[in-house]
């Protein structure tokens, strides 16, 4: 029988059991089930400073401009919310907002899903590779530089028009319109809806598609009933990102909209800077916040929440 | 109006090392003169002080005619910010709320904005600037205690019009607006400002019934709006005349004197109902270091030098504050130049209290003609 007195360890195992021992001491089991809590606090922090502003804003929205001295006053009042009720004004951007987000929405779904689908299926390396670099390029020059690119594009000098002059046709007036702002935006969201339906359209198994065909479906069918359905999650999560930043935009109709084009974010830019009335900026802000929670609450309630809670879905 | 044909590309450059050499001389010259007035104990100074300013033109003009002179004769560098005047304001208004250091030294602002932020008590006292001697009237604030604000220059919202569509000489109305070729190819500031008592007149109302009635403006705004305009910015105008996407704007006359510096066939008038004049300050926020408080003043005071305002305001093509200067050669005898009574009895000027009280109801009445 061989003598244990002897027996020691490996010095590696030795210290692996001192440095679990100092974690125990540092970290004690019952501490364990506050782990997940502590991952979820930068989140926490970040909402918090969120909800934090929302909350001046709403101090702010209860309070009026007084124009002899361009402070807020003291007292509470829904006289900024009666402003915006009784000027037209607010309620044509509102509409023109709301529209343009519903438009750009669905044109988007409707280009996304085709090149979101190509990318995910085609058999081509090269093919998906510059299905991806298109993607991702428009991220890398950013909101307002394409924004001035339709400019060169659509102007009266742009790229459109010089070619309908030699085509002997007259210049057509598209930017600083609704459509051209329009235009402006699904060019902006597009690679958002992609994003967005891409991860939805992988977790379609390519059998499916292939047992529908095989059982006689032709490919509209087998796109209707197999691959829209399954792709529904992925649709409702791009639906609700592109038409929440479409309705809050302001880049675009600034700049593409020629002045005569504002949309929600840009009344509520105008009354913090322009007419220095942060209360009546800060009420278009609590309008907005809160018709953009009202309505993706009753997608939600509607058709479910997509791929944006996929797991938890799942996991029921 | 001088020919656009005479001022080629080419002036450009010369023009601007010009304004530089001018302005470096004059401030060997007359920052001496100008600073020792207050510099018995001069604070330690700063690396450098932050003035905002206008882009384009305007910022070239502040810097050949005031920054460099102000650095060559201090050390001081100046460094110019950009960000648009309305939105600074607020940045301003909070950090002398919050007690924090505002974001700049000097602001280069409208009277009107200028007057509100000294309403809501944020700005230095200037009264004891030396070179507040001697200048205009009119450089001094309404209803305003003291000097919380000076006013540098007075500057007019002329009705600029592209040379080609004009052949048999300037149009003599605002109303040429309306005229159907012009349809989507007029343009205004987005906030309709240096328009609105135009528009009353030009609608058949008084200049008496600012501000109790401004129907006839509104009136007519709304027969523009169906003219589908252009609303912008000062470097807005300038692009959109040399892209062609308009004929016809109501704008600074620098804008337009700089499109034509820069080659565009651009002129502009005085119509028969008259043009807005208006003048800019400039102002110091309170709550800087007493050190960099004195040397923003300095710089203030530069400014309202003899030799910084004839370089700074020739730069703009605008009248200033200070009398005695030369005019700008091409702007001589122009009734958008206005350095004599006769010149601002053609001009429409609003008061500033009126402006201050109601401008921002003007600029939402706009906004929601204009939104359609």
């Amino acid at each position: 029988m061989p003598s244990t007195r002897s027996f020691r360890y490996p010095l590696s195992w030795r210290l692996l059991d001192l440095a679990e021992e100092a974690r125990r001491l540092l970290w004690p089991a019952r501490w364990r089930r506050a782990v997940p809590y502590g991952l979820l606090l930068p989140a926490i922090l970040l909402v918090g400073v969120i909800v934090a502003g929302l909350g001046y804003m709403a101090d702010y929205s209860l309070r009026e401009l007084d124009r002899s001295t361009f402070l807020l006053a003291e007292d509470y009042s829904l006289a900024n919310f009666r402003t915006i009720a009784e000027r037209p004004v607010y309620l044509r951007i509102l509409w023109r907002s709301l529209l343009a987000a519903v438009i750009v929405t669905a044109v988007c779904l409707v280009l996304a899903l085709p090149y979101a689908y190509m990318m995910v299926r085609t058999a081509s390396p090269w093919a998906r590779k510059a299905l991806l670099i298109g993607l991702f390029l428009p991220f890398f020059i950013g909101q307002v530089v394409r924004a001035y690119g339709w400019l060169i594009v659509l102007g009266q000098q742009g790229l459109l028009n010089s070619a309908l002059g030699w085509l002997g046709l007259g210049p057509v007036d598209i930017i600083y319109s609704y459509p051209g702002v329009l235009i402006g935006l699904v060019q902006y969201m597009l690679p958002f809806a992609v994003l967005m339906l891409a991860p939805a359209i992988t977790a379609i198994p390519e059998d499916m598609e292939l047992a529908s065909q095989g059982l006689g479906a032709r490919w509209p069918a087998t796109l209707w009933h197999v691959v829209l359905p399954m792709a529904k999650p992925g649709l409702v999560a791009a639906g609700v990102v592109v038409f929440t930043i479409t309705l809050t935009d302001f880049a675009i109709p600034e700049i593409l909209g020629g002045g005569t084009t504002d949309f929600i974010a840009n009344a509520i830019y105008d009354g913090f800077f322009a007419i220095s009335d942060a209360g009546l900026g800060s009420a278009l802000a609590v309008m907005l916040v809160a018709l953009a929670s009202f309505l993706v609450a009753v997608i939600f309630a509607l058709v479910g929440v997509g791929t944006l809670g996929y797991v938890a879905e799942r996991s029921r | 109006m001088s020919d656009p044909t005479k001022t080629p590309n080419r002036l450009c450059l010369p023009r601007r090392r010009l304004l530089k050499t001018t302005a470096i001389g004059a401030a060997a010259l007359g920052f001496g003169r100008s600073l020792p007035a207050l510099a018995q104990d001069e604070p330690a100074k700063p690396d450098e002080i932050i003035v905002r300013a206008w882009g384009g033109v305007w910022v070239d003009s502040l810097d050949t005619g005031v920054s460099q002179g102000f650095t060559e004769a201090t050390g001081i560098a100046v460094r110019h910010d950009l960000t648009e005047d309305n939105e600074l304001q607020p940045r301003i208004w909070a950090a002398v709320a919050q007690g924090r250091t505002p974001p700049i030294h000097v602001n280069w602002d409208t009277t009107t904005n200028a007057t509100k932020s000294a309403l809501r008590g944020v700005c230095e006292d200037l009264s004891e600037l030396p070179n507040l001697d001697g200048l205009f009237p009119a450089a001094a604030p309404i209803g305003l205690d003291g000097f919380p604000i000076v006013n540098v220059y007075s500057y007019v919202y002329v009705l600029a019009y592209r040379d080609e569509v004009f052949p048999d000489g300037p149009p003599t109305s605002w109303n040429a607006m309306l005229e159907p070729r012009f349809r989507g190819r007029v343009a205004l500031y987005d906030d309709g400002i240096g328009f609105h008592p135009v528009a009353q007149i030009a609608g058949g109302g008084t200049m008496a019934e600012i501000p109790d009635n401004m129907e006839p403006a509104w009136a007519w705004l709304e027969r523009l709006r169906d003219q589908e305009p252009l609303l912008g910015e000062d470097p807005d105008f300038t692009n959109w005349f040399q892209t062609g996407e308009i004929d016809l704007a109501c704008t600074i006359i620098s804008n337009a004197r700089e499109a034509r510096l820069n080659g565009i066939a651009v002129s502009w008038t005085v119509p028969e109902e008259g043009c807005k004049v208006d003048t800019d300050a400039l102002w110091i926020p309170r709550g800087l270091p007493d050190n960099e408080t004195y040397w923003a003043k300095q710089y203030v005071n530069y400014a309202l030098s003899a030799e910084a305002q004839q370089t700074w305001c020739n730069g703009l093509g605008l009248p200033p504050m200070r009398p005695g200067l030369t005019p700008p050669e091409d702007l001589a005898g122009d009734p958008a130049y206005p350095d004599s009574p006769e010149d601002f009895e053609r001009l429409i000027a609003v008061p500033t209290p009126i402006l201050v009280e109601h401008e921002s109801d003007w600029f939402a009445r706009f906004n929601e003609i204009m939104q359609g």
